[in-house]
């Protein structure tokens, strides 16, 4: 049996969404611990938080809708 | 709608889901998690549970004599309001302490017994100098009532006191079960 050949615009869109899922699981572990902090009254890292978030969703924004072809997967 | 598609009740209606509209997702999930943040950020008022910012002026509300309570003993008072209830305790040390009763793990009151603060839904323990979690599902410290003993031997609430971060240094705590079994023995 032959494996399906994956292109090299496949391997692309595969790293992709690797880094699109892990934005998603930094995104939880940072807003648990944030909200965690806030609980205990400190809000001192709420802005600095904040703005790593931004930039994280900023990067998966433009991985969903800017990155060519990242629906080229594997052929089979 | 896509997120419709992509998560259909019926199993039959399961479609194509491209990776775009996949990446797309994450995307909109992290964008909320960056919103909700941003609440958290710009939001004054504290959440439930959380102790008001430090400097904050409250009502100081009487707790009466400070010396009727003997070592070992506590009492329930209000302090911002009749739900928040808190826990006025003399330490076997012989030191006052009060902390908001509202465990920091599932919300249950905590009480006062043997010497340690303990919630009874969860078992879970805490110390009574610091308000530390010790054993049982909690992780975050109690939330602490700032006391002020006035000249003519009253005592008063004042206001929050600032969560303490650093670890207990009375780490070797003895296990409050094992205490629980010495006095039932």
């Amino acid at each position: 049996m032959s494996r399906p050949v994956q292109s090299r615009r496949g391997q692309l869109a595969d790293a992709a969404l690797v880094v699109a899922l892990l934005i998603l699981g930094i995104q939880v572990y940072l807003f648990e611990t944030v909200l965690q902090s806030v609980l205990d009254g400190q809000r001192a890292l709420l802005p600095g938080a904040f703005a790593a978030s931004l930039v994280l969703t900023a990067v998966a924004l433009f991985l969903a809708f800017k990155v060519p072809r990242i629906d080229a997967g594997p052929k089979h | 709608m896509a997120w419709k598609r992509a998560f259909p009740v019926d199993l039959a209606d399961e479609g194509r889901f491209s990776r775009r509209e996949f990446a797309r997702f994450l995307a909109l999930v992290s964008a909320g998690f960056t919103a909700g943040l941003g609440y958290l950020w710009l939001r004054k008022k504290p959440l439930a549970g959380a102790p008001e910012p430090v400097g904050q002026k409250e009502a100081p509300v009487a707790l009466g004599l400070a010396a009727e309570l003997r070592p070992g003993q506590s009492r329930l008072f209000t302090f911002r309001d009749a739900q928040d209830r808190c826990i006025l305790l003399r330490t076997p040390m012989g030191e006052l302490r009060a902390y908001r009763q509202t465990c920091t793990h599932l919300g249950c009151a905590v009480r006062f017994r043997n010497d340690q603060l303990e919630c009874p839904c969860h078992e879970g323990f805490f110390e009574v100098e610091r308000g530390f979690p010790v054993q049982g599902p909690p992780t975050r410290p109690l939330s602490g009532i700032a006391l002020e003993l006035r000249p003519d031997g009253t005592l008063w609430a004042v206001g929050d006191l600032p969560k303490p971060t650093a670890l207990p240094t009375r780490a070797g705590a003895a296990c409050p079960r094992d205490t629980r079994m010495e006095v039932e023995a």
